[in-house]
């Protein structure tokens, strides 16, 4: 059977954006591992309260010989348009919840609105990548 | 006794704690959630979930620095600051007489954070993968 470990972020700074997912967003630090071996390294998951079987790896945008010099421009290009890649995170109360981070000072690009699946909002993380904050209507089932 | 639900001012004081842990927070802060003065909300915080809300607080710490202390590499004094607490002797007696070993030696007592780090190869691959490097790049000096 499949299941969902693992899923990976690019971000401009690790440090901002473990501030960010955690302090901000609430969520647990599940592993951080920095691997001399490697350069340096760093493995850095979060996932939120409660499940720690799906983990976000915060990665850090490589320079050269991972990444060449014009594809780190072109991630980090994509990156800051909130084109490289969406979390769809899930809430009870999606108002509260915008409330709650707009207070902590999380940039909205789309306020709580109604949707035929639920209530739903959208936000960006300090890299520019793009979050979903939802908050799912029970689907009939006829 | 007739059981009834913790009233939800409660609940928000100790869902403040959950959230907000690493922040310098006190029961001040929690009964503020509450909207107790602070002796008030400290008998009705244990009333309902039967323990002092300072014990709950310092408890929640207590656990995510455990896991800071299994899951990553930081320092003890880098956890103990990252879980809102700012006195690296007290969290260590604190910490010491709750799991009966030291920060350090609960740590040891646990596989490495490294081996938690479940690189996958394409990414050992990729970061140990050397710069290449020329001749000339190595030593210009035999230019001249």
């Amino acid at each position: 059977m499949l299941k969902i470990a693992t899923t990976q972020l690019w971000v401009e700074d690790q440090e901002e954006a473990l501030a960010f997912y955690t302090q901000k967003l609430g969520m647990e630090v599940r592993v951080d591992a920095t691997l001399p071996e490697l350069e340096g390294f760093r493995w850095l998951t979060v996932s939120p309260p409660g499940q720690e079987d799906v983990t976000i790896v915060l990665m850090a945008l490589p320079g050269p010989p991972v990444m060449d010099e014009e594809t780190r421009e072109q991630v980090r290009t994509l990156m800051a348009k909130g084109f490289a890649g969406t979390v769809f995170l899930t809430t009870d109360d999606c108002h509260a919840s915008y409330e709650d981070l707009k207070a902590q000072g999380v940039e909205f690009t789309e306020a709580p609105e109604e949707r035929p699946y639920g209530i739903d909002s959208g936000f960006r993380d300090p890299s520019g990548n793009h979050l979903r904050l939802t908050e799912l209507r029970e689907l009939a089932t006829t | 006794m007739a059981f009834s639900a913790p009233a939800r001012h409660l609940q928000r004081a100790r869902d403040l704690a959950d959230a907000r842990y690493f922040e310098p927070l006190g029961v001040e802060d929690m009964a503020r959630a509450a909207g107790l003065s602070r002796a008030h909300f400290s008998r009705e915080f244990r009333a309902a979930f039967g323990e002092p809300p300072h014990a709950y607080l310092l408890t929640r710490r207590l656990e995510r620095a455990a896991a800071l202390l299994r899951g990553t590499d930081r320092s003890v004094i880098d956890v103990c600051l990252s879980v809102g607490l700012r006195s690296v002797g007290s969290f260590t007696t604190t910490f010491t007489r709750t799991y009966g070993v030291s920060p350090t030696a609960y740590r040891a007592r646990h596989p490495p954070a490294r081996r938690l780090a479940l690189v996958p190869g394409c990414v050992v691959r990729a970061y140990a993968r050397p710069q290449h490097r020329t001749f000339r790049e190595d030593s210009p000096r035999a230019q001249a």
